[in-house]
């Protein structure tokens, strides 16, 4: 080698430089950040192998520069780094310091982006735990809008797989809908407490149409479904075909809210009318596997039977086998009672029995004794020809519930007047049969007396 | 040189131990000597003698396994005696990250000295050791030589009546050697003590008024470096250049007395003068230089 | 506002007491053991080298020059500067650029905002000078040794006490220069950041605590109220509507100091405990009474709702048109009720079957606010005592181990003084619960050696008395032990007051200045002995 000038030997290593960045650039070059989020191939083998296998950041969801740069800053210590975190978020929480509980769990998703379990256990604990320890609803509300724009932010760093999408959908839902604050916070829904900022509009950030919590949580559900379709991700949330059902359950939670909250208009039955028809076309159509092959739950029996005559005429005990499934499934899902449930509800005559009997109690308890006593007895027998019709209705406990309270509101009429119950009255048959149930109710209505 | 005693080291003895007290090296054995006042001592010694040791233990640096130290009158541990001593390093340990000015002034803020008086005196000593061109060149910049005069300079920053130089031209090529003998002869022509060590013959024997001798941790030789040196049983005649002839007859002349001619010859200046006088010569004549005569065809490797 | 943040006001003269004391114990302590190993090692003459030793020491402390202290000052300051410490900065712009990215998303909410961006750079800052500093004090020393620079200059009239001094001052003086300007950073960066904060939130409020009492159910006098299932007992609650209260005594109020000539204002910041969900649109009402400790005029105000993890500001006279007794006389605020700077707040809540959760530092008169700057530098201060803490600790350390040794070990005394401090606390004390007032059952190691083996429940009396009392003993001086151990670990928790400013509080001066530059203080001249007779009786030379 010795014969070699010092320059000649530079141009070798030169030489043996790019020599060997072939290689390297075939395999390891990264791919371009444009095409890499649209999912075409670019870059080197191993980006393209990644892409393939889907083991690169990006399948995962959005790539977030900051999370990459503390992971290399952390070097190999992030594990630690994050048990730090968890442990100091956990005594923020025992000493309710909440402004560092929120900038730490921040921290802690910037270390793990992309475990989704992190983000459903901080969203939770944000919208649930956290806002559960402020006393003041609007404060309340402030922190579940911090555990739905969590989960939002969670969705966009994880947007190819369902379960954030319906985190966010849940929580806007059944914890803006179904909470003890539920009045409160469906109005803070659409017009936000914090009116200096909002100006009595809704945050953008957790309700950018200005819609109802319901609606905006169908769509979020039902993105969840588009997303298991689209990436090929299954949710890990529960069985698929209760999943599925979500987007139409909110349909149902929005109609049926609507009706707790005394509006029994034209939209209301529109909105029962739209739940019933998505359940019966949308979700009963859907193809579900079961152990005996695919079904789905809107099926007639002639349907049954041209299903089965496909596959095995003759065979009997296959159509038993394939109603059994069938029946099963339904039950899980409570299939027939939302079906029967939104169509009852979406008949004129059964909205004008609800109206009938909530404007009784409610001129009840206005003292208006003569309208009140009308207005149930109306309603009282509406609901009771409805129910002749669709006597399955007539086990379920709401229906049972709303009798039993229009009953008591419609006796206390009775009494004021100084009159004796009569012996035959619409709805008698729920009086009669549910003597332990009738204590519950008249607490309930007792409690809806109060809180007017 | 007075019959002061400057410096008093009575059965200084010194023992290094190991990490658990076991003794491991007697590296100074019952060293009993005195300095005077005015006079260049010399510690000569080959490696490992004790040399360094024994300065160290004059400054204060290790403590004496056995024995005592008096040093201007005061013992080794007192910090006051510092005042008027000046000490150079076996290396010159400097602040690397100071330029020349900053080190003489550094150090010159650790004795009582009023500003003035300290840039006077770090100007002064800058162009003594001629570093004047490169006085605000940090240190870790400088060669070994520019080292060991900064080194010396700030040796001398307090005026110092005992100055202890250890091994001062080590590192230092033959004209900087031959400076630093010069200054050290300076010194003590000013009147002060010059304590150095070294390992080096020529400068011992070129500047010291006496010297120790010291092997294996103890004291071998202690004496004036003429009496020393003198070989009583040799007399060197030393003339002009003499006609063949006149060699003859000298040579007879001595036959006649019965002694034995051992050598005439021409002498020579040791190569230390020889190198000096050829730098000194080169500088006051540039370009001249020494041109070899025809040699035989080269058989070229 | 956390819950542990409750600022005591320091006891000088008790603190130094106990700082004399402690010094005074153990400089005898090595002055003997000093004795005992010279004797054991040179024979009698030990003795003799101790006390020159001791003389020297002293004579060189009165010979300190604050000249040539100054000289190794500028030489380590200098020596710093060229070695590119000041790199650190460009460490702090890019944690500064990428803090936005950090903390953009987090909150919305003003106050919780202020809190962590205040904190962030108060807390980076705290962390990015403490690694710069130790690295810097532990390896100067060492150094020096090392490469025998010291050398030089101990043959110089220099103490060694001054070479370590000098190298203190030096680093002290670099990691200030540093932290003055990561501080101005910091400052205009939280000012740039959250400008619509300037004003309202970023305020430093002056706080005058009382201490606080409770009266139970039946108006009985308790030590504290009801425990409504919190984890960390730190509020204690009274139950609405009941005889229960809480009642603030403060001693030293002066009118002249109040908002606008006298006004009374209160600030609160209740929690709210809700046994049934009663209204939620409203919060839970709360009253104040003022009294007269004196003459024991009770003057109730008009109630207000209890915001919860907000800070209540009640200003009497705005939201009291005329002030009453209990009988409706009519009273003035400065002459009949605050007497002596003295004055009673008894707290009740109304509504009934609902507690209000309540603790010491839940309720003080505020007075006028200063401005956040001034609350920012002085926790910059001491920020800086702690740094110099470390410098100090990082120089002596260095004096008696090699570099690497000395940073671990300082880097090991800062970690346990800042994390492990109030655990360390614990074990000396016996007190482990997050309630401060629940002692730990049980016993020490020498109590627990014989009750094992002997299979004794440590509810029951040891019988034999006499070796009840050996162990009794024994276990004293273990913990005496333990205690001694545990104060040579300073408390660098206490230099932090992140919290004052993050809350917006004014960093006080009796219960966080004043205790931070004891602490600084009262250890630096114990650990600057140490180094001083590291360097004194080390043979330099010696590998």
């Amino acid at each position: 080698m010795n014969h070699l000038t010092s320059q000649q030997r530079k141009w070798l290593y030169v030489a043996g430089i790019v020599v060997l960045l072939v290689p390297i650039i075939y395999l390891g070059m990264p791919p371009e950040p444009a095409t890499a989020r649209s999912g075409e191939i670019s870059g080197g083998k191993l980006a393209e192998l990644r892409l393939k296998d889907k083991l690169g950041e990006s399948a995962l969801g959005n790539v977030d520069p900051a999370s990459s740069t503390m992971g290399l800053l952390l070097l190999g210590f992030r594990g630690i780094a994050t048990s730090i975190l968890w442990m100091d978020w956990q005594d923020q929480q025992r000493n309710k310091d909440w402004a560092a509980l929120r900038a730490t769990t921040e921290s802690i998703i910037l270390l793990q982006p992309h475990f989704l379990k992190v983000w459903h256990y901080q969203g939770w604990n944000l919208a649930y735990n956290v806002s559960a320890e402020w006393d003041a609803v609007a404060d309340r509300y402030y922190w579940v809008k911090e555990g739905i724009k969590f989960f939002k932010k969670g969705r966009e760093r994880n947007d190819k797989y369902a379960e954030l999408y319906w985190y966010v959908g849940d929580t806007t839902g059944k914890k803006i809908g179904r909470s003890d604050e539920w009045k409160q916070f469906r109005r803070f829904y659409r017009s936000d407490p914090d009116v200096a900022r909002f100006e009595g509009r809704p945050d953008p950030e957790v309700n950018p149409n200005g819609r109802d919590n319901y609606l905006e949580a169908r769509d979020w559900f039902q993105r969840a479904n588009e997303t298991i379709d689209s990436s090929g991700n299954l949710e890990h949330i529960m069985a698929i075909y209760l999943f599925r059902a979500y987007p139409m359950r909110a349909e149902f939670d929005y109609a049926g809210t609507m009706q707790r909250e005394g509006i029994f208009d034209e939209v209301c039955i529109e909105a029962w009318k739209t739940a019933f028809d998505d359940w019966t076309t949308k979700y009963g159509i859907m193809e579900f596997d079961c152990p005996i092959g695919s079904i789905h739950f809107e099926v007639t029996g002639d349907e049954l039977d041209q299903m089965i005559a496909e596959e095995d005429a003759q065979n009997l005990t296959e159509r038993d086998r394939k109603s059994y499934w069938i029946g099963n499934y339904q039950n899980q899902t409570n299939y027939r009672f939302w079906r029967l449930k939104s169509r009852v509800e979406s008949e004129k005559e059964m909205a004008e029995a609800h109206r009938e009997m909530y404007e009784g109690e409610q001129a009840l308890h206005r003292a208006d004794t003569a309208v009140a006593r009308k207005l149930l007895w109306d309603g009282m027998s509406k609901y009771e020809k409805i129910l002749e019709e669709y006597s399955d209705l007539k086990k379920e406990d709401e229906t049972i519930d709303e009798a039993l309270l229009a009953l008591h509101g419609w006796r206390e009429c009775v009494e004021l007047d100084d009159e004796e119950i009569p012996d035959a009255y619409p709805l008698k048959e729920f009086w009669d049969l549910n003597p332990k149930r009738r204590e519950t109710a008249k607490e309930e209505f007792n409690r809806r007396r109060r809180g007017r | 040189m007075s019959s002061e005693v400057v410096i008093q080291t009575r059965n200084l003895t010194k023992i290094y131990r190991d990490f658990w007290g076991r003794k491991k090296v007697r590296a100074l054995n019952s060293l009993s000597l005195d300095v005077m006042r005015g006079e260049v001592f010399g510690l000569l010694g080959p490696n490992g003698s004790g040399k360094t040791t024994t300065l160290k233990l004059l400054l204060g640096l290790l403590f004496p396994t056995e024995g005592d130290v008096t040093i201007l009158g005061r013992p080794a541990s007192d910090v006051t005696k510092n005042e008027r001593i000046g000490y150079l390093p076996e290396e010159s340990y400097l602040y690397r990250f100071l330029n020349a000015e900053e080190t003489l002034d550094f150090y010159g803020r650790l004795f009582k000295m009023p500003a003035n008086v300290r840039r006077d005196r770090t100007k002064k000593l800058i162009e003594r050791v001629g570093l004047t061109h490169a006085r605000r060149r940090h240190v870790k910049e400088y060669s070994k030589g520019m080292t060991r005069r900064i080194g010396l300079a700030q040796a001398l920053i307090n005026e110092p009546d005992l100055i202890l130089l250890d091994e001062p031209t080590s590192g230092l090529d033959p004209l900087g050697s031959r400076d630093m003998k010069d200054m050290i002869v300076k010194l003590r022509d000013e009147g002060k003590t010059v304590v150095m060590c070294s390992h080096l013959l020529a400068d011992v024997q070129d500047v010291c008024d006496r010297i120790a001798i010291l092997d294996g941790g103890e004291l071998k030789v202690l004496g004036k470096v003429q009496d020393l040196l003198k070989d009583q049983g040799v007399t060197q005649i030393k003339t002009s250049r003499l006609a063949d002839n006149v060699v003859k007859e000298v040579e007879a002349v001595l036959a006649r007395h019965g002694a034995q001619v051992l050598e005439v010859d021409h002498p020579t200046t040791n190569l230390e003068d020889l190198f000096v006088k050829t730098v000194r010569e080169s500088a006051a004549r540039p370009g001249q230089r020494y041109v070899a005569p025809a040699l035989p065809a080269s058989t070229a490797t | 506002m956390s819950l542990n943040f409750s600022p005591v006001p320091f006891d000088l003269a008790a603190g130094f007491t106990h700082w004399l004391v402690i010094m005074v114990a153990v400089l005898a302590l090595s002055f003997v053991l000093a004795i005992v190993i010279s004797m054991l090692t040179l024979g009698f003459a030990g003795p003799v080298e101790v006390v020159v030793h001791s003389a020297g020491a002293f004579s060189d402390f009165l010979g300190t020059s604050p000249r040539r202290c100054l000289a190794l000052t500028t030489l380590t300051f200098r020596e710093a500067v060229r070695r590119k410490t000041l790199w650190v900065f460009a460490v702090f712009a890019v944690l500064f650029l990428f803090a936005g990215w950090f903390m953009s998303e987090a909150t919305p909410d003003p106050d919780l905002q202020v809190k962590n961006y205040v904190s962030f750079v108060l807390r980076t800052i705290n962390w990015l000078i403490l690694p710069v500093v130790l690295l810097l004090a532990c390896w100067g020393i060492p150094d020096d040794i090392k490469v025998r620079s010291l050398h030089t200059v101990v043959t110089k009239p220099v103490r060694r006490h001054e070479v370590v001094l000098g190298r203190i001052f030096g680093f002290a003086a670099i990691g200030g220069l540093v932290l003055v300007i990561m501080s101005a950073i910091g400052y205009v960066w939280i000012n740039r950041q959250l400008p619509q904060a300037k004003g309202a939130q970023l305020i430093a409020r002056v706080p005058v605590y009382g201490e606080i009492n409770f009266l139970d159910n039946e108006g009985k006098p308790t030590k504290e109220g009801i425990n409504v299932g919190d984890e960390v007992m730190f509020r204690s609650f009274i139950e609405g509507n009941t005889k229960a209260r809480a009642i603030w005594n403060f001693s030293n109020l002066d009118p002249s100091r109040f908002e606008g000539q006298g006004r009374l204002v209160l600030e609160s910041s209740f929690q709210s405990f809700r046994s049934h969900k009663g209204n939620i649109e409203r919060q839970l009402m709360c009253q104040f009474t003022l009294i007269n400790p004196k003459t024991k005029l009770r003057v109730p105000l008009k109630a207000f709702e209890v915001h919860e993890f907000r800070r209540n500001v009640y200003d009497v006279l705005a939201q009291n048109k005329t002030l009453q007794d209990e009988d409706g006389n009519s009273v003035e605020l400065l002459k009949d009720i605050i007497q002596d700077g003295k004055l009673q707040v008894e707290t009740a809540c109304l509504s009934s079957a609902q507690y209000l959760g309540m603790a010491k530092p839940d309720l003080f008169v505020r007075l006028p606010d200063r401005s956040f700057a001034a609350s920012y530098f002085k926790s910059i201060t001491t920020i800086g005592l702690m740094m110099t803490m470390v410098v100090v600790l990082g120089v002596v350390s260095g004096c008696f181990v090699k570099g690497p040794v000395a940073t671990m070990l300082t880097a090991f005394v800062v970690v346990v003084g800042k994390v492990a401090h109030s655990f360390l606390q614990s074990l000396v004390t016996g007190n482990v619960s997050y309630n401060p007032n629940v002692k730990m059952q049980g016993s020490g190691l020498f109590d627990s050696i014989y009750r094992i083996p002997t299979h004794l429940n440590p509810m029951v009396e040891i019988d034999n008395k006499l070796v009840g009392r050996v162990v009794s003993t024994l276990d004293n001086i273990e913990l005496n032990a333990l205690w001694a151990v545990q104060h040579m670990f300073p408390d660098f928790a206490s230099f932090d007051t992140t919290e004052y400013v993050a809350n917006g509080f004014d960093v006080p001066w009796a219960e966080a200045l004043l205790p931070s530059l004891a602490i600084t203080v009262g250890y630096c001249l114990p650990w600057i002995l140490v180094g001083y007779f590291s360097l004194r009786l080390r043979e330099l030379e010696a590998k």
